[in-house]
C-alpha cells in the first residue's frame, strides 16, 4: 500500500502539470486569433493572383512553342517534358508535439506516399521539426531532402513563403520534376483539422477561365507579365497553407491541453479519494488497536 | 458629379487599402512613373519600386512600395505589392541600419551569405529612404 506522503507527492506533481497544461492552452488559443486574422488578410491577395493568372493562361499557353523541350509557362501548367519518375513532395509538420494526432496523422499520410512511389526519385521540401527529423531517419535511398525550414511556427510570414516557393520553383525546373504534392493540415474549424494531400504543381486543376469583357493593355509584354504573375501565385499559396497549418496545429494544441489538463482533473480527483481512503484506514487501524489494547488491559 | 478611382493596395500579408477614393494615381511602373486619372485605358502594368503616392482633393498621401503590378480596370486601381509602407511610418534610422548591414553582407566573400537575398534588401530600404527623404 502506498503511504499517505507517496500520494499527497504524487497529487502535487499531477496539479503543477496541469497548470502547464492549462497555461499552454491558453498561449496557444490566444495565438489562434492572430494566426486567423493572417489567414484572412492573406486571402484577397491570394484570390487575386488565381483569377489574373487563369485568366492569362490560354493567352499565354496559345504562344508558339519552341521546338525542342517546352516554354516556361507550359511547364507550370502542362508539363508535357517533366520526368514522371521524379517527383517531389512539400510535407508541412509542426515544431513541437503535443498536439495530439496532428503530427501523426501527416506522417501517416506521408508513409504511405514514399511506400506507393517507392520505385520513384523523391525530393522533399521539408517545414517543421518533427518531419524533418521523421524523415531524417529514414535514411531511404530514393529520398533527398532538399529544402528545410524549422522553427517557423508560430511566426509565419510571407518571408517564409517566398523561399520555400522559391525552392519550389527552382527544384521544379532544374530537376525536370514529374509533379509536386502536398501534404499539410488544413484548418477547418477550432474543433477539427483536415489533412490535405493534394497535387500541386502543374497547376491543371485551374478553374476554367471565364470568357473576359475587358480588354487589357500590358506594360511590359503579357508574358513577362505572366512570368512575373507565376511565382506570386506559387508564394501566395504556400503563404496560404503555411498559415492554414498554423492555424491548424495552434488548434490541435489547444485541444490536445484542454483535454489533457481534464484528465490530470480526473487523475487529482480519484488519487483524493485513494488519500481519504488510506487515511480512513490508518485510523480505523489505529482506533483497532486502541480498543484491542483496551480490552486486553480489561480482561 | 466628378469621377474618381477606386484605388485598393493589397499585399501578400493584408489589405492596406479597401476601395479608397481619390482622384489621382502616381505609380512607379516598370518603366517609369506613371499617373492615372478617371477614364485611364485598361492595363496590366509591372510594379517597379518606390513612391505611389495617390490624391484625394486636397489631401495626399504616399506609400512606399516594393515591386509587384498594378491592375487597372474601369476607373478601378488594384495595387498588388510585394511590400507596403505608409511613408510616414518608415524610420528611418532602422533604414539606415539594414543598409549597412545589408552593404556588409554583400562585400563579404564567404559563399555561405545569399547575395540575392541581401541585394533585394538593399534595394528595398533604398526604396523606402528616398520615399521618406522626399516626404520632408
Amino acid at each position: 500500500m502506498e503511504s499517505l506522503r507517496d500520494i499527497r507527492q504524487n497529487i502535487k506533481a499531477i496539479k503543477s502539470t496541469q497548470q502547464i497544461m492549462q497555461t499552454m492552452k491558453m498561449i496557444s488559443n490566444a495565438r489562434i486569433r492572430k494566426a486567423q486574422d493572417a489567414m484572412t488578410a492573406a486571402r484577397p491577395f491570394a484570390k487575386k493572383m488565381l483569377e489574373m493568372v487563369t485568366d492569362l493562361k490560354q493567352e499565354v499557353l496559345a504562344l508558339p512553342q519552341p521546338e525542342m523541350g517546352e516554354s516556361w509557362a507550359s511547364r507550370f501548367f502542362i508539363n508535357r517534358t517533366g520526368n514522371p519518375d521524379k517527383i517531389g513532395v512539400l510535407v508541412i509538420t509542426g515544431d513541437k508535439g503535443l498536439a495530439g494526432s496532428f503530427n501523426a496523422v501527416i506522417l501517416r499520410a506521408l508513409m504511405k506516399f514514399l511506400r506507393e512511389n517507392r520505385n520513384k526519385q523523391i525530393f522533399v521540401f521539408a517545414v517543421g521539426k518533427k518531419g524533418r527529423d521523421f524523415l531524417a531517419r529514414l535514411r531511404m535511398p530514393n529520398l533527398q531532402i532538399v529544402y528545410e525550414s524549422v522553427g517557423i511556427f508560430p511566426k509565419v510570414s510571407y518571408a517564409h513563403a517566398e523561399l520555400l516557393g522559391e525552392a519550389m520553383m527552382k527544384f521544379f525546373l532544374k530537376e525536370n520534376l514529374g509533379n509536386i504534392t502536398l501534404i499539410y493540415n488544413d484548418f477547418k474549424s477550432m474543433a477539427s483539422q483536415n489533412l490535405v494531400q493534394q497535387e500541386f504543381l502543374p497547376f491543371d486543376h485551374l478553374p476554367q477561365a471565364q470568357p473576359d469583357q475587358h480588354e487589357f493593355e500590358f506594360e511590359p509584354g503579357v508574358l513577362d507579365i505572366f512570368k512575373l504573375l507565376v511565382p506570386r501565385l506559387i508564394k501566395a499559396n504556400m503563404y496560404r497553407i503555411l498559415l492554414e497549418s498554423q492555424a491548424a496545429n495552434l488548434a490541435a494544441t489547444t485541444n490536445a491541453m484542454d483535454a489533457a489538463s481534464k484528465n490530470a482533473g480526473e487523475i487529482v480527483e480519484a488519487l483524493g479519494l485513494k488519500l481519504n481512503k488510506v487515511r480512513q484506514a490508518g485510523i480505523t487501524n489505529e482506533i483497532l488497536d486502541i480498543v484491542n489494547g483496551a480490552e486486553a488491559l480489561n480482561n | 458629379m466628378v469621377k474618381k478611382l477606386r484605388l485598393n493596395l493589397i499585399t501578400p500579408e493584408k489589405q492596406l487599402l479597401s476601395n479608397e477614393e481619390v482622384d489621382f494615381v502616381a505609380l512607379p511602373a516598370f518603366l517609369g512613373e506613371m499617373g492615372v486619372l478617371p477614364g485611364h485605358v485598361n492595363m496590366l502594368v509591372q510594379l517597379g519600386m518606390g513612391s505611389l503616392r495617390y490624391k484625394n482633393g486636397k489631401e495626399e498621401s504616399e506609400f512606399a512600395v516594393l515591386g509587384g503590378f498594378v491592375e487597372i480596370v474601369d476607373d478601378e486601381v488594384n495595387v498588388f505589392a510585394e511590400g507596403a509602407d505608409l511613408a510616414e511610418e518608415i524610420d528611418e534610422e532602422a533604414e539606415k541600419q539594414k543598409i549597412k548591414a545589408a552593404k556588409a553582407s554583400l562585400s563579404r566573400k564567404d559563399a555561405d551569405i545569399d547575395f540575392e537575398l541581401a541585394e533585394m534588401e538593399l534595394k528595398q530600404s533604398i526604396a523606402r529612404m528616398k520615399v521618406k527623404r522626399r516626404r520632408r
